[in-house]
């Protein structure tokens, strides 16, 4: 089935943006989480919302999401993997690899994402990958580093075992890793990916591995390089840059217009994703900007 | 039109004239997601010739450019190789970027 529009993001902006939507009577989806957003529900008291003064975070967060749900909003918790723009609509790969598909796309998706390691975007498609499950047979019988952000990433670094000649799992979390025997677990803070043509070495802090190999060089503060010929970059949330190939992007923001227009056709960005202020009434502004703005694009596209 | 080639065949065609040339891999899925978007793409470019090459059954040529992320798309005028594209694009920006090298 294709949605008119996924809503990508479930706090003030995606909310706005999908009531909206809804309203103007176009098949929505949004994907996000039922606690609407961590930024709103964490929030001790909101007092700049129009009409609903002193208001506990996690009271307004249930308002919207009431909102939302009384006139119908569905939504769904996806985790999406990429959005790939295929001319006249768009397909939406999931981490579990499912498909979903729509004519057009709200990305409100906020601003949590962490910021990319020294030389990760350089280094892109030369060595750095974000996708173990894609990149995989092209590091057959070669050595690899996996960074892992959640525990979620430990059955990538299994299934990279199985393939490549050695696999280093650096785990950016606290928990233990669970992961099998051929997986080396290092505990260490990454640093900074460096190399020439292509990746070659990746420089972390703090290292401590049950591996002398490893153990040996650069204790604390000095540094030390782990050489590899692919690096595995896995994070649960990821920049939109990423999310979305070919999004052009202001620093840390995405380029959008007053229209809430980025530079592909079909694709409309609302909230703190779109740059400060980040404040909540602001994103939801910006979601009913964005929300008409897609009601245009679909009335245009039938034509 | 994307013409799919070997290695022999790379030799042969690619190295005269404007090539573009899609390194790719059944088990890809940006790879799969690339093509549609390439072939549009291939008939709005008249002048320059589209290829795609499996990377599993030419595992040499791919090292020769040194592939190592697929989809990548390789750019290539009077067989000089201009650049390497990586990764997933929306037609518009594949357009623009392979304009600008040739």
């Amino acid at each position: 089935m294709r949605y008119d529009v996924i809503v990508i993001g479930s706090g003030p902006a995606g909310l706005s943006a999908a009531i909206t939507l809804k309203i103007r009577n176009k098949n929505v989806l949004v994907v996000g989480n039922a606690e609407v957003s961590e930024k709103v529900s964490k929030a001790h008291e909101i007092n700049n919302y129009l009409g609903i003064p002193a208001v506990k975070g996690s009271d307004l967060a249930g308002q919207f999401l009431e909102h939302a749900k009384s006139i119908g909003v569905e939504i769904q918790n996806y985790q999406i993997h990429t959005v790939y723009a295929m001319g006249s609509f768009f397909s939406l790969q999931t981490t579990d690899n499912e498909t979903l598909e729509a004519n057009a796309i709200v990305l409100a998706t906020g601003v949590s994402f962490g910021k990319p390691y020294p030389g990760e975007n350089e280094f892109l498609g030369r060595g750095v990958s974000y996708c173990a499950t894609c990149d995989a047979p092209l590091y057959k019988g070669k050595k690899i580093v996996i960074i892992g952000s959640s525990a979620k990433e430990e059955k990538e670094a299994d299934f990279m075992s199985e393939i490549c000649s050695e696999v280093i799992y650096i785990p950016t979390y606290k928990e233990e890793p669970e992961v099998n025997g051929k997986v080396q677990v290092l505990k260490a803070v990454p640093m900074e990916i460096k190399g020439g043509m292509k990746a070659d070495t990746l420089v972390v802090r703090n290292a401590e591995s049950e591996n002398q190999g490893l153990k040996a060089a650069g204790e604390g503060d000095a540094g030390q390089e782990i050489k590899a010929d692919g690096f595995f970059i896995l994070r649960e949330s990821v920049s939109p840059g990423q999310l979305v190939p070919g999004l052009k992007m202001d620093g840390n923001h995405i380029e959008v217009n007053r229209k809430m227009e980025t530079n592909i056709k079909g694709l409309f960005a609302c909230g703190d994703i779109t740059g400060a202020p980040y404040q909540y009434i602001k994103a939801a502004g910006e979601g009913n900007v964005a929300a008409i703005s897609v009601v245009e694009y679909l009335a245009q596209l039938k034509k | 039109m994307v013409k799919k080639i070997n290695a022999e065949e790379f030799k042969n065609e690619a190295m005269k004239g404007c090539a573009v040339v899609d390194f790719s891999a059944v088990w890809c899925g940006p790879c799969k997601m690339l093509a549609p978007v390439l072939e549009e793409v291939s008939e709005e470019m008249g002048d320059v010739n589209f290829y795609n090459v499996d990377v599993d059954e030419n595992q040499n040529l791919a090292a020769e450019y040194g592939i190592m992320n697929i989809p990548a798309v390789l750019v290539l005028k009077d067989g000089q190789k201009k650049d390497i594209l990586v990764g997933f694009k929306p037609k518009e920006a594949l357009v623009e970027e392979i304009k600008a090298l040739l």
